[in-house]
């Protein structure tokens, strides 16, 4: 819903664009399974793919044991690489499970 | 080739196809498939990972809607995982590529991952490879379906490698064709250590983890001597352990003419040989070695098999065969020597902290008297049969020895009401295993009518060594002076006292220290029954003047390594100069 792509003129045409975004883990259990499954279930009801990188690993966002075991524990850095149409949508979903804010994710995981 | 370095448990060395068992105790079939049915196992893999699925997504609609969501949560999250686009594609590979067959592959790679967890330090992250385990467990029972199957159905000789063997599957398994036992827990105490002495096969526990490494149906060699176990091993290597094997063969066969003749040494002084034993069946052994008797019936495993406490009547058969058996030889029946997480229906011990400091073994009869009452009974009943003898682990005060007597007696005239017949003069001992028996040896020597000591715990409790903890094992060493001296304490006391006293720990049973025994004065040995030959050829073949000169000058010196080092030396000068 926000109007939010760092996007030009030339992708619309593609509608897709590319986002990246840092996030450091604040939740204090770290990146644990709730936090994947909701990554998992953000990425998957959009249009967009994600990457998740943190260090030498590159996971797929909805690869949920692949996140896991990164072992992001509290105060690691991960960089989000999104792309798609609403690549930045997407990644403003993603940013708060990260400090273990579940808003929406948890009416979406019934 | 690999080598995996355990604990030696039981000796012996065994060649043999290897048969794997998951954490579950079933069975991993073969690492390999043929190169033309790959397509077929990739199927099959696709198939179990839709079943698993389909379970887990019943089991969390059932736990949300019973403990609610955030516990359903849970079972999405192994949902989600089993259905890893990239797990799929890892095992995809395996198959195609490795030609693994799809559990091998489900088993490796599973495991790999939840190495990753098990690595970590903190234990909360820890727990989560058990959700990792959970769904590996999903697909194999899905992937095996009805051939999963355990060890009740063997048709030819295997080797059995597995994870722990619990007491009901080694009491399930099929004895005439296991050949050996390796499992990556476990120490000298466990249940496959004990089932194996009682079978006679070799077997070597606490490995640490192998058995991704290993496939059903390859050959492995288990050193029940050294505590090794290889691994596909090489020409050279298999070529020198069918030497050896063949080389014990031909010893068993040489010593065998001996068990007609007294276990008598060379200047005529008549030595003891009884057999340990724990299952009723290993009174055979005893007979065919020519045992003086069963110097130790262990008796716990009457209360590790069922769920439920067994009844006089179990217990009765159980030493009536035995004592049966041995005709008018003496069987020991020692009373339960059992932790208090062994015995059914009793409590859990509220702290636990230190099972081997902790409420076990007499204690814990002692405030059990109903289950101890039982037991006692079935032992005086089996009296009438044959010579028994009642004997008391672990006894550390005189006031424990007294209140198991005073029980006993109570026992008594309680048959007595009934008119149920018993021998009242039963003989009455107790093993001499913590320090503190020893120290008191000359009052325990007034009270009883024989001892037993017991070296498997005298050690551990007089080095405050757990033989189990891979890090200390080293220091555990029976030849240790302190533990001589304790050994020589409880010697002299009962020499004194004339009254019988008998080794019945491993110590007794190994030839390393036969002469040393001899020399300061044990009469009596209860060995494992497969030792009695090798421990009778070496009395027959000494002097005890000359076991006395070896045991003062061991009794001189300051470290185990240094007494063993000696031991070895002169039992090796010992057999060359017999045998030529």
């Amino acid at each position: 819903m926000k109007p939010t792509t760092i996007s030009s003129d030339r992708d619309t045409a593609m509608s897709e664009t590319l986002a990246t975004r840092t996030v450091v883990v604040t939740d204090p259990a770290g990146v644990h399974a709730r936090t994947a499954v909701a990554i998992a279930e953000v990425v998957r009801a959009s249009k967009s793919s994600v990457i998740l990188v943190m260090g030498d690993l590159r996971v797929v966002a909805t690869d949920v044991l692949q996140i896991m075991t990164m072992v992001a524990d509290q105060g690691k850095t991960i960089v989000l690489e999104a792309a798609g149409p609403n690549a930045d949508a997407v990644l403003d979903l993603l940013e708060p499970l990260f400090a273990g804010k579940f808003g929406n994710g948890e009416q979406k995981s019934v | 080739m690999q080598k995996l370095q355990g604990i030696a448990v039981s000796p012996g060395v065994a060649i043999g196809e290897a048969l794997v068992m998951d954490n579950e105790g079933f069975r991993i079939p073969r690492r390999f498939v043929a190169r033309d049915t790959v397509v077929d196992e990739v199927e099959r893999l696709d198939k179990s990972i839709a079943a698993a699925a389909t379970e887990i997504a019943h089991h969390r609609e059932a736990v949300s809607s019973e403990l609610g969501e955030k516990y359903g949560a849970i079972f999405e999250a192994h949902l989600q995982m089993l259905q890893d686009a990239r797990l799929r594609s890892e095992l995809d590979e395996m198959i195609r590529q490795r030609h693994y067959s799809a559990e091998y592959a489900v088993s490796r790679i599973l495991r790999r991952y939840a190495q990753v967890f098990q690595r970590l330090e903190s234990s909360y992250l820890a727990e989560r490879a058990n959700d990792i385990f959970d769904i590996e467990k999903r697909l194999l029972r899905h992937l095996l379906g009805r051939r999963r199957e355990g060890i009740a159905h063997l048709t030819s000789p295997v080797l059995v490698l597995a994870h722990n063997l619990t007491p009901s599957e080694t009491a399930n398994l099929d004895r005439r064709f296991v050949r050996g036992f390796v499992t990556e827990i476990g120490g000298p105490g466990s249940h496959t250590a004990i089932v194996a002495e009682a079978l006679e096969i070799p077997a070597v526990v606490g490995t640490g983890p192998f058995l991704t490494e290993v496939s059903g149906g390859e050959l492995v060699i288990i050193d029940g001597d050294k505590g090794l176990v290889i691994l596909q091993p090489d020409e050279a290597t298999l070529a020198s352990y069918r030497r050896e094997a063949e080389e014990l063969r031909i010893l068993a066969t040489r010593l065998e003419p001996l068990r007609t003749l007294p276990a008598e040494t060379r200047d005529g002084v008549h030595i003891q040989l009884f057999g340990n034993i724990e299952f009723p069946y290993e009174v055979d052994h005893c007979v065919n070695r020519g045992a003086d008797g069963v110097g130790l019936y262990r008796t716990e495993f009457l209360y590790l098999g069922d769920e439920t406490e067994p009844t006089e009547e179990v217990h009765f058969q159980a030493y009536s065969r035995v004592v049966q058996a041995m005709g008018d030889k003496p069987v020991v029946i020692r009373t339960f020597d059992l932790g208090a997480d062994k015995m059914p229906n009793a409590p859990k011990p509220e702290d636990d902290r230190n099972p081997c400091l902790g409420l076990r073994s007499i204690r814990l009869a002692l405030r059990n008297l109903p289950v101890f009452r039982t037991q006692l009974r079935a032992i005086l009943r089996a009296t009438t049969q044959g010579n028994v003898q009642v004997m008391f682990p672990l006894v550390s005060t005189l006031l424990e020895l007294r209140q198991a007597k005073m029980v006993l007696a109570d026992v008594m005239e309680d048959l007595q009401e009934h008119g149920i017949a018993f021998n009242r003069d039963v003989p009455v001992g107790m093993m001499v295993e913590t320090p503190a028996a020893v120290m008191m040896v000359n009052r325990f020597v007034e009270e009883v009518d024989f001892l037993s000591i017991g070296t498997n715990d005298l050690v551990q409790y007089t080095l405050a060594v757990d033989r189990s903890n891979k890090d200390v094992v080293g220091l555990y060493n029976p030849v240790d002076p302190a533990v001589l001296k304790l050994i020589a304490m409880s010697l002299a006391a009962a020499d004194r006292k004339d009254l019988p006293i008998s080794m019945c720990g491993q110590m007794s049973g190994s030839p390393i220290y036969t002469m040393l025994l001899l020399g300061m004065g044990l009469r009596r040995f209860s060995v494992t029954p497969s030792a009695i030959p090798e421990v009778k050829n070496i009395c027959r073949n000494a002097t005890i003047a000359e076991c006395q000169a070896v045991a003062a000058r061991a009794m001189t010196m300051e470290n185990a390594r240094d007494v063993k080092n000696y031991l070895k030396e002169e039992l090796k000068k010992h057999i060359q100069e017999t045998t030529e």
